[in-house]
This record gives C-alpha cells, structure tokens and sequence, in this order.
C-alpha cells in the first residue's frame, strides 16, 4: 500500500526481533590485551570527532586544552541532562548501537550498572592501568574491577563532612559534635531550645546520603558481588545501627524529614531551619549559591564517628569520564579521559572553575587548592579540610549493578519509614526483600553472607 | 447536533443506482481515500509503527543477566496479577472521579456564561482562565509545588500570620486532591475553549427565537445550549478519561516534593515509565503500556455506549 | 423558571455584576501562579529563597535575570526559543491542515475502512507512550529519524484530537447541500475544500492549530529521548537541563535557579500572544455568519 514503507528492508530486519535489532545495530570494541605506544601516538594523530556527553558546565575549558594538546582530534561536548535523564538517554543509545557518545560522564555508583550490560570499555590496556596512584586509593577502587579492569577516569568526589551553622551552635551552646552520640544529644538539647530548628534534615529520597552512612559504618551491602552472582546485605549489623539510629532519631522528632533539593528545602535551608548539612566535599560551594543569604555563619567539620577517637568518612556523590564500548575510537576516546582528569592544568580548572571536588593527589596536596579561604565559611580552608577528610574514606564500598532501582527501592521503604516513624529495621527488611526479588527477576543469583 | 442527524440520514437513504452515479461513488470514495491519506500515512509511520513493535517487543524478556527470551503473554499475566499496577489504577479511577466531573462542569459554566454575553471583560478573563493550557505541564507543577509549599509556602505562611495552620497540602490525605487542583488549573480553560466554540457553532436564530419567546438566560443554557453541547461534551470527555488514566507529568514532578507520598507507582503510566527507565524492565513496561491502554479503552468504550444509550432513549 | 413573564428583551443582554465578579474571581485564581512566576523572575536567587513568595523584594531584578537568561551559555537560550517556534509552528500548521483534511474526509465521504481507521487513530491514543521510548526510539534511529528535527515535528503531526475535534467541526459547519451545489457547479474535490470548506471550518482550524501549537511547545520528553544535539533542543528540554545543572547534587552549579524560572515565563509569552491573536479570529462575525446557513 505504501511502497515507501516496503523499501525500508532495514526496518523489516529491525522488526525481527528486539535483539536482532541490537545486534544488528551494535559495534563493540574487542578489548585488545595491549595498546602500544606508537598505536597511540598514530590514533592522535589521525583526524577523529570523540563526542562526549557530561553536564559539568564550562567543560569547554578542559576540552580546549586536550585539543591544543592533541590537534587532530576534535570533541563534540553534548549536554544530555543531569543524573537520571542522561542516564535514560545514554541506556537507550546505547541499545540502539548508533547515537551514543564515545566517552560520557558516569557517577560513580552507576559504573557497575554499566559493567553488567558490557556498556564500557576497560581503560587498562590503553594506559589507565599504570595512572591508579595519582588518586585517591578510594576514588581509585570505584572504578576498578575485580580483575584489574579500569571502567572509568574519576574526575571527582565527595568525601563527608558536616556543614554546620556556627551561630546557631553558639546561641544553644552546642558543643561540635564529634561522635553520632554527641550529635544525638545536640540534636535533643537543640531541639528543645528551639522546637523551629532542626539539628539536621533526614531527606527521605536521598538514597547516595544513606549509602554513605552505610560506607562510614562499614556496612558494605554488595560487597563481594561479582557479575551475575550479587550479595545483597542490608541487615548486617552494621546497617542495622545506622537504620535504627535515623529511625530513632526521626521517632523523637529530632531531625527533619524534608525532601531535598527542591524549592522548600532551598528556603529551610536561608531560613536556619536546619543546623547542620550532612555532606560532601562538593556541598560547600553548592551551598554558597543555594543559601546565599546565609553568607558567614556557616562552618565545616568532620563527619561524627561511631567510636570516639576514630576517623572515618565515607563518600557521596562525584563522577567519572568512561569510554563506551561502542566507540569506533576507542584510542582516542580512551587518552581523552585520561587527559582531562589527569592533566595538571585541566584538573586545576576542574577544581577551582567549575568546584569539582578533585579525586587527584596532586591537587589536593596543592596549597594553592588546599589553603583557598572561604569566606561563606568565615575564612575556613574548606578544601584542606575536606583533603583530610577524603585520605579516610574506607576504600571497600561496592555498588549494586543496578543502583538506580536500589536508591528508588530505598525510598520506597526505609526512606518512607523513617520518614513517617515506622520501625526503621522492619524497613531495611523490606528493602532487602524487594532488591532480592528484583535481583532474582533480572537472572542474579542471589547470596546473602 | 441538527445537523449531524440531518448529515446521517442524507447518507444512508436510498441512492438512485444507476451507472453514473455508481462511478460517482467509486470517484467519491476515491477522494475519501484521497483526504484522509496525508493523515493516515503519517499517522502509520510515526505512530503505529513503533506502538506495534512495542507491542511485539512486550512478549519478550530482556534480563540484565541471561540475555532475552521470547516469553509470549507472561508479561501479560503479571501484568494483571500485579497488585502495585491495580493499585494505581484505583487511584486514578478515583482522580478521574474526583476531578473530571468538577473540571468539566466548571468549564461548562465558564463556557456558558461567557457565551451570554452578561460579563464583562469577556475578553479578559476569558484569556485569563485559557492562559494556563499555555503553561508547559513542567512549569505548572513548579508553580503550584511552590504554592503547596508545608513551611515557606506562601498559603502556609498566610495561615501561619492569623495563626492557624495551612492545611498539608502534600501529605498524603492531600496529595490527590493537590495534584487533581494542578490539572483543573492547566485544563479547566482548554475544555472551556473547545465547548465556547462549540457553542459559537450553534445558530444564534434560535436563542434569539427562544428569548423572544420569553425564555430566561438559564432556561435558554438548559433546553437548548447543553443539549447542544453533547458532542463537544463528549469530546472532552474521552479526553479527560485519557488524560487521568494516563496521568504522568505532575505526579512524576511532585515526587520530589513529597517521595514518601507519591512512590513509584503512583499512577500507572509512572510506575510504566519507572519500570522502564529505573528498573529496566523494558519489556515489562511495554506490557503495562498496553494493558493501561486496554483499561482506558475500554472505560472509553463504556463510557460512549452508556451516554449513545440514554440519548437514544 | 418557566413562569417567567415575557419581558421584551433587547439585542444586547444587560450585563451581570454578579456574574463579572465570578468569572474575575476564577480568572484570579487561573491566573495566581502566574503571578508568582512573575514575581519570582524579578527576585535574586538569594532573595527568591529569603523573601515572602507572592509579592516583590526591595530588589527588582527582573532585567537582569532576562538578561541573564538571554546570555546563558552564549545566548542557548534563543536557540532554543527558536527552535520551539520552528517545531510547533511547522507542525501545528501542518498537523491541523492533515486535521482537517482527514476530519473532512473521514466525515463526508464514504469508503471502505472509514470507520475502522478512524477507530484505530482513537485506539492509539489510549496507549501511553511515555513507557514506550526505548521501542520508539530504535523505530526512529531505525529509518534515521532520531537526533533530527523530523523526529520531533513528524510525530507531532499526528493530532488524533485535531482529527476529531476536525470531524465534529465538518458535520456541524459543512452543510452537505452546499457541497451538492458546489459539485454541480463542476468544482472538483479538492477544489470544493481548499475554496468553500477550509473558509467554514475557520473556527475549528484555528482551535486545532492552537492546541497543536502549544501541544508542540511542552512537548518534552518526546525530544529529550530523541535529540542528542543541544543545538536541536526545544526550550523545555534547555530549561530542564538547565534546572538539573541548579539542583546538581554532585557537582557544581551556577545560579541557575533564577535563569530557569525567568526562563519559564518568558517561554510562555510567545504563546500568550498566539492566544490572543487566534483568540481574534474566533471572534471575528465572519466565522459565525459562515457557520450560520
């Protein structure tokens, strides 16, 4: 009926099957075992368009210097979105095997999700492999896979710390908090001094905050997980503190339960309606713009710890450079995002242009990075602090090969549990129960240690 | 409505069959083809092309480990014996029940009393009730999430200085009620613009007719003008039953309001799309598309025959 | 009510205070948000989340957020303005002219499948879409449509509701004599609906191409899955990515907040000047003379 429709024999094959359509569609590269350096050296000469997706603003700077470095090879910056509709974007590019980036920013946590549907590239072999000390060990670990694959170049983290409100403090008399007791005894003396002031805000949708609890307590939910055979723990009794500890608190009515990152939260936030900001290394400057009216007052400390005299951090947010395996330039694609994490001048821009929290020794043993005073933060040196902060993080935390549906899980049960005061275990039971079932659902073969 | 029944009736008599009007027909129908083709073509291509892949892609399994199986209709069968979909459709069986009814009669009577000719600054408020249906769904629910707002909202803050409290707008006794407030605010003037025109359509003789009869404004609004309206009526009624079942933009914005309200499968098109894109459940999702459209076919299709029945009687 | 005493009544009603009152009140309501908008777009980011939300801070910088906006990212922003006004008016034009097209079609002319393609365009509409991105969008990469404008303004040339709205319009405003008259004349079909059809369908044209028109604008996520190229993107697209670059947890942002919301109400006002330039034309007596027969 349509003769234009009958010509299109592509479409035909295309309908044969979802998986003949991928197949058909998709190209991946063979890892070779190694890259020489002349193999290189002639890949960056020749003339190549990488297309890279990342929503770090202004990474046209970083881009300038790899095409001044490198001529031949031109970069293609595509914003796709932030967080999950880049996500969305990039899973469904990548399946229909053309319209993908070669090198697209990946958070950290999403890099097993990738791994498992054979999305990137290892980096080893191209040159990743030998560049691992010049970060930090646990920035490092992230992206390393149990056989000494390189899935990712990080290009930033979050090390914990506690922002807190240095006024509020002083009119309550309350002491920094330096254990998770002390912080619950603030929480209560504060609360009863002023019912309108929290110590902090519980957001019951942010599951990277209580990842990140989990990761200080030493609770390492999938720990051990290796390709389809996934360990889900979520009941140690490492987690179990951390669940009981928010859920105790929020039954007492201590903290807040506000969502986060959104228009109330902004306003509790220049309004003093919390006294702390749980948070990473990248908060600071997010925070200069976000509660701008509160310029002066506020001040960075460690995140308590569960035994005095310990110290321990964890990480929250941060992301890195990855190189598809789509790619038809995996050479390119792969001295790419290695040279704009790596690269002195480029990390530099990185971290002090556009406040990207760098993951690189160099950097953060740089006093011109490390002694910038802050002035929001009555003249502390934030980033020095947070460089201490960042040599404790524990570097054994692994994420679920589908930590997306893990955080939406999260929020569905011991988000909402804590939230609306419930038994806080009882939630982490079901949060359990509901990443088995989804586990079992996707052919894992599920252990609980 | 005169002049469909008028149209029928000139179509389906009895037509003299004589050869040339037998190839008039042929010619006619001929150019039938011919008007609706552009439409259709376009119509195959962008829209039912890829509904049937997915529809065929629904009776697959894709698993992040083990690869893809052709399942046949399991996806189906989980699909009806899924607690959280049935769920959301109850809730929003209960928006559209909530909210259809008072958006529609709303629009009615907007509609009908701007069409008296009674108000003034027609043109004004016209505009002002229409302008919304301009507002991106996006920006919508960023406006009135704001306005909701439990501490710094600006009706929390008005309550707080007479000293009362405003009620929780986004908890979840609310959050229905909330959400269906957002949708009659975006579509209240739409409806109303298209049963305005409609009205605009009927032939003004015969209010006149009627008023010099010594008819009232209401009488003339009842007896002749909503009769009028049923079509029109109807019109945006399928709409809106599409429209609430496939519910999606501002539950899905609001959710990060209120997370612990709205979960993932607040409304079945959210929990479709959560599936897809958080759990990539792809195939799944395809299969909750479908039987969420079968759903609203089908209360399309109840709907359309229960009204053709009380106005054949 | 029925009782009513016959009063001689004039050619124009008297107008109702009342009724003045309560169409203002709704239109009041209808129009808060927007008020709020405004305001918002004329408040620093430090004042939008200091200061009492639905009136004005001491600091009116309105201006200076417009300018701002305009100036993002090397003035993206009217990039993206125009192509949401390339995409809604290519297929708003085009998708109401199908419309009606297939309206007039669908309701004058008898051939075989007329009523069961008409049930199928209906039936499609009940399956929602949004679940079915990833299908959709291997279809299109398939026949090279993803990452074009096409992708966008081909699918949004389907406008089930025009099409129906269209039907509605054709059996209430198209007198069947009038067609008889025409043919007699010796006017051939096309000619019949580009001449005598389209003038009488006026009214239900514009209505369609309005609602096509803004049903392209907030287009979103259709163009989010489709386009990679952010030169391609319409403005909710930008503006979204733009609200995802303020919220970034993770990352840094600039002050985006105030760009993304002075963005949104200037986003809006081409359409509002579109409504009241279409609003004109409903107005106008010729469509009502031409309806009356």
């Amino acid at each position: 009926m349509n003769p234009r429709f009958s010509r299109r024999t592509g479409l035909t094959a295309a309908l044969a099957g979802p998986l003949a359509l991928a197949a058909c569609g998709r190209h991946t590269v063979d890892p070779p075992k190694s890259v020489t350096q002349d193999q290189i050296d002639e890949a960056m000469r020749t003339p190549t368009e990488l297309n890279f997706w990342t929503w770090v603003p202004d990474i046209e700077k970083e881009v300038a210097l790899f095409q001044d470095a490198y001529p031949a090879i031109s970069v293609d910056i595509v914003n796709a979105g932030q967080g999950n509709p880049h996500y969305a974007k990039l899973r469904t590019a990548l399946r229909a095997g053309n319209g993908a980036p070669d090198v697209a920013q990946l958070e950290f946590q999403m890099i097993p999700s990738f791994v498992i549907t054979e999305d990137l590239l290892d980096l080893g072999p191209y040159g990743a492999a030998a560049i691992g000390d010049q970060f930090v060990e646990f920035a490092w670990s992230q992206v390393s896979g149990p056989n000494g694959e390189v899935w990712a170049i990080p290009q930033d983290t979050g090390p914990m710390g506690m922002l807190y409100r240095e006024d509020i403090f002083q009119a309550h008399g309350i002491e920094v908090p330096a254990t998770w007791d002390d912080f619950a005894a603030a929480a209560q003396r504060l609360h009863e001094a002023d019912p309108e002031v929290y110590l902090t805000n519980f957001a019951p949708s942010q599951g990277a905050f209580f990842a990140a609890m989990l990761w200080q307590a030493g609770a390492d939910p999938f720990g051990g997980s290796e390709g389809p055979d996934l360990n889900v723990d979520l009941t140690s009794p490492e987690a179990e503190k951390v669940a009981r500890y928010w859920g105790e608190l929020s039954e007492q009515d201590l903290i807040s339960v506000d969502a986060d990152f959104n228009d109330q939260w902004y306003q509790a936030l220049n309004k003093g309606k919390y006294a702390t900001w749980i948070a990473p290394a990248w908060a600071p400057t997010f925070l200069q713009s976000a509660a701008a009216s509160t310029s002066g007052l506020w001040r960075v400390a460690p995140l308590p710890q569960w035994e005095a005299g310990q110290a321990v951090s964890s990480n929250w947010g941060g992301s890195t450079s990855a190189v598809m395996a789509t790619t038809r330039n995996p050479i390119a694609a792969a001295v790419f995002a290695q040279f704009i994490n790596t690269d002195p001048q480029s990390t530099a821009t990185m971290a002090n242009e556009q406040f990207l929290y760098p993951p690189t020794k160099a950097l953060l043993e740089d006093p011109a990075f490390t002694g910038q005073q802050l002035e929001f933060y009555g003249g502390q040196e934030v980033n020095g602090l947070f460089a201490e902060i960042g040599t404790t993080v524990a570097p054994d935390f692994q994420w679920a090969p589908f930590q997306d549906k893990v955080y939406a899980d999260f929020t569905a049960t011991v988000g909402t549990g804590v939230a609306e005061k419930t038994d806080a275990f009882a939630a982490m039971e079901a949060w359990q129960a509901r990443i088995e079932e989804y586990a079992k659902y996707q052919g894992f073969t599920v252990r609980k240690p | 409505m005169t002049a469909t029944t008028q149209t029928r009736n000139r179509q389906e008599g009895p037509r003299p069959s004589t050869p040339t009007a037998r190839k008039l027909r042929r010619g006619r129908a001929l150019a039938g083809y011919m008007f609706v083709a552009p439409f259709m073509i376009v119509f195959l291509l962008m829209f039912l092309v890829p509904l049937l892949y997915a529809a065929y892609f629904s009776l697959f399994r894709e698993q992040l480990v083990g690869g893809n199986v052709f399942v046949g209709l399991e996806n189906y069968t989980r699909a009806f014996g899924d607690e959280q979909l049935w769920t959301g459709i109850a809730r929003v069986c209960l928006f559209f029940l909530i909210q259809v009814p008072i958006m529609l009669v709303a629009a009615l009577a907007f509609a009908l009393a701007l069409d008296t000719g009674l108000v003034r600054l027609k043109r004004t408020t016209r505009l002002g009730i229409f302008v919304p249906y301009a507002v991106p769904g996006v920006i919508a629910t960023l406006m009135w999430g704001f306005l909701y707002g439990p501490d710094f909202g600006p009706f929390a803050q008005l309550a707080e200085k007479i000293g009362m409290s405003a009620p929780d707008f986004l908890g979840p006794d609310l959050m229905l009620g909330s959400l269906a407030n957002i949708v009659f605010w975006e579509f209240t003037g739409y409806n109303m613009v298209i049963l305005f025109a409609a009205l605009r359509s009927v032939p003004t003789e015969i209010y006149e007719a009627a008023a010099v009869d010594g008819a009232g404004q209401w009488r003339i609004a009842w007896s002749i003008k909503i009769p009028a309206l049923k079509g029109a009526l109807a019109v945006c009624m399928i709409f809106s039953i599409i429209g609430a079942f496939q519910l999606f933009n501002e539950p899905q914005l609001m959710q990060s309001l209120a997370p612990t309200v709205i979960d993932a499968a607040y409304t079945p098109n959210l929990y479709a799309y959560n599936l897809a894109f958080v759990g990539q459940e792809y195939n799944y999702a395809a299969a909750v598309s479908f039987v969420l459209g079968l759903v609203i076919l089908v209360g399309s299709y109840a709907f359309m025959f229960a009204t053709n029945r009380r106005s054949r009687r | 009510m029925t009782t009513t005493a016959i009063k001689p009544r004039r050619h124009k009603p008297k107008r109702s205070t009342v009724l003045t009152i309560g169409m203002l009140a709704a239109a009041a309501y209808f129009l808060l948000p927007l008020f709020w908008l405004v305001v918002a777009s004329s408040k620093t980011s430090e004042d939008l989340f200091s200061t009492f939300g639905l009136w004005f801070s001491d600091e009116f910088n309105l201006f200076a957020n417009i300018k701002l906006t305009l100036t993002q990212d090397d003035g993206v922003f009217l990039k993206w303005l125009w192509n949401t006004l390339l995409y809604a008016v290519t297929a708003a034009g085009g998708g109401a002219l199908l419309a009606a097209l297939a309206g007039y079609g669908f309701s004058k002319y008898r051939f075989k499948g007329n009523r069961t393609m008409f049930l199928i365009v209906l039936g499609a509409v009940m399956v929602p879409t949004t679940a079915l991105a990833i299908p959709t969008y291997l279809v299109f990469s398939e026949i090279g449509l993803a990452d074009t404008p096409w992708a966008i303004i081909l699918p949004s040339l389907v406008n089930p509701f025009g099409l129906l709205l269209m039907r509605v319009y054709v059996e209430a405003a198209v007198p069947d004599s009038l067609l008889e008259a025409a043919r007699i004349d010796g006017a051939s079909e096309l000619r019949i609906f580009f001449q005598v059809v389209l003038r009488l369908l006026a009214p239900g044209f514009a209505t369609v191409l309005l609602f096509a028109l803004v049903h392209t604008w907030n287009n979103y996520f259709l163009p989010l899955i489709m386009l990679n190229d952010p030169e391609l993107y319409p403005i909710t697209v930008g503006l979204a990515r733009w609200q995802g670059q303020a919220a970034a947890a993770g990352g840094a942002s600039g002050d985006l907040v105030p760009l993304v919301i002075t963005g949104s109400l200037l986003s809006i006002i081409p359409l509002v000047i579109a409504f009241l330039f279409l609003q004109r034309y409903w107005q106008s007596g010729l469509v009502a003379g031409a309806v009356k027969q």
